[in-house]
């Protein structure tokens, strides 16, 4: 469980925030969209508790918490393994059994044989894959993911998604997933949120979440027309 | 399904050719023996025009080095003055680094050294000295302890500024993960710092030897400085230039045999992508 009640955020005369409320519940899935620059990054920050809000309570039913940062943030001077088994090791698991799981994870994201690359001689996306993987392989309760697939191609999207949701469905996982793409947040969400442009938050009606289904079919479909 | 697994990795890695480095590596090689050729050109024309009281031919000088070596006084004075070398380059290298650590974490304890730093970088070598022979008479402690204080600012200048620009992304991403602070350091702080360390390391070693040989002129009854002030007492030129190339050497082995593949391993992960 993931609740925001009455928050407020500051950065110096700017108001950030004001009066902020979201509750996400235990294995909800809640996506939060809006314009690059409208705040969801530090919704997220603040959930995790990189920075504290200025007024009211962020509470969260677990401390086992993962996130998968926009940049990547891996150790650059570790292999792709290490990255994924050092948060491990962090939470007590053995060496040997850490990088075995580790192994077993850059697998599942499609990375196998990379095990032993430095962030700086993979690409954006396979980087990023080492992120979702890192985020994974801790089992957290909570998962908060700021646009996870923004570098990732267009191919892989589908099937990284597809072990997303069933890893958070498996797990009872409470994610909050940040990002600016409509469709992507519905593949993936329970509920979405946009950030509104006086950064109050707006809950997507099921007629909402319709007509952007509807938008999304009739621009596929035309470029699938304009193919044929 | 949580079991499945992505295929196609449609992403190629990027790879990295190690050609044209290792030319211009071949390349900096023959420019820096060029530049070791001129070095000795120059000096065996000087020597053509100069009093040799005043300046040894590279001939002469390699004769006196042999006559050192064969005589077994130039291992006995090296291994003196290596001796105080690197007990005091550890000594105010590891003080540095340690203190430099905890002011580059803590702005208070930063502060809290300011003062420390500024005089010890500021007070002059030779005053340090006078006061090392004051405390501790002449011998090995007041060399190791010059040593130790002229090396201590620069290394801890280093670590401060290395551990200042610790990349706090990657600090806020252990914190999130719970790194315990053993992983924090040396999987986050130590790696970080690695670089500037090193390069603190080198520019101290370089410092150390020029202050061992000073305390030994000055406060020491042995070592490469003291019988270089032997020699220079006696004008026996071919043998302080003997000295001056042994201490060439020696800072030629630190630097290209221990410093140089040091800075190369820790700077790994910053070519591997380039």
């Amino acid at each position: 469980m993931i609740s925001l009640a009455n928050v407020s955020k500051f950065f110096g005369s700017l108001v950030l925030f004001e009066n902020l409320s979201l509750h996400v519940g235990k294995g909800q899935i809640v996506a939060i969209v809006g314009p690059s620059g409208s705040g969801k990054t530090t919704i997220l920050k603040m959930i995790a508790g990189i920075i504290s809000p200025d007024r009211g309570t962020v509470t969260l039913g677990s401390p086992h918490l993962s996130y998968v940062f926009q940049e990547t943030r891996l150790l650059p001077w570790r292999s792709a393994l290490d990255n994924v088994a050092i948060p491990l090791r962090a939470r007590g698991v053995e060496k040997t059994a850490a990088r075995a799981t580790a192994g077993q994870w850059l697998k599942k994201v499609g990375l196998e044989g990379f095990e032993n690359y430095r962030p700086a001689e993979l690409s954006g996306g396979m980087a990023q894959r080492v992120a979702i993987a890192r985020a994974l392989a801790t089992q957290p309760h909570i998962l908060l993911m700021d646009e996870p697939l923004a570098n990732v191609d267009v191919e892989l999207k589908a099937s990284l998604l597809e072990l997303l949701v069933s890893f958070i469905r498996k797990n009872e996982a409470t994610v909050v997933y940040v990002t600016h793409e409509l469709t992507e947040a519905l593949q993936i969400a329970d509920r979405i949120v946009e950030v509104m442009p006086d950064r109050s938050l707006r809950e997507l009606e099921l007629s909402d979440r319709v007509a952007v289904a509807r938008d999304w079919l009739a621009r596929s479909l035309g470029k699938l027309g304009a193919a044929l | 399904m949580t079991g499945s697994t992505l295929s196609g990795k449609t992403e190629s890695s990027p790879r990295y050719s190690r050609t044209r480095g290792s030319k211009s590596c071949r390349f900096g090689l023959v420019c820096g023996a060029l530049g070791v050729v001129a070095i000795l050109v120059v000096w065996q024309i000087l020597s053509l025009v100069v009093n040799p009281v005043f300046l040894a031919s590279p001939g002469d000088t390699a004769k006196a080095l042999v006559r050192l070596a064969w005589e077994g006084r130039l291992w006995v004075e090296l291994l003196i003055t290596l001796k105080r070398l690197v007990t005091g380059l550890l000594l105010g290298a590891a003080a540095g680094w340690a203190l430099g650590i905890l002011a580059g974490l803590d702005r208070r304890l930063r502060s809290f050294f300011e003062p420390v730093r500024w005089v010890v970088m500021t007070v002059p070598a030779v005053i340090i000295a006078m006061l090392a022979m004051l405390w501790f008479g002449l011998g090995d402690s007041t060399v190791i302890f010059m040593v130790a204080v002229i090396v201590f600012p620069t290394m801890f200048v280093n670590t401060v500024s290395g551990a200042m620009s610790v990349d706090t992304r990657l600090v806020e991403m252990a914190r999130v993960y719970r790194f315990p602070r053993r992983l924090m350091l040396t999987e986050v702080y130590l790696p970080a710092i690695a670089s500037p360390v090193l390069a603190g390391l080198t520019l101290a070693a370089g410092i150390g030897v020029r202050a061992v040989v000073l305390g030994e002129v000055l406060g020491a009854t042995s070592g490469i400085g003291h019988a270089f002030s032997r020699a220079h007492s006696w004008l026996e030129t071919d043998e302080l230039f003997a000295w001056i190339v042994v201490l060439l050497l020696l800072m030629g082995v630190i630097e290209f045999g221990a410093l140089r593949p040091l800075r190369k391993r820790a700077a790994r992960w910053r070519s591997a992508g380039s």
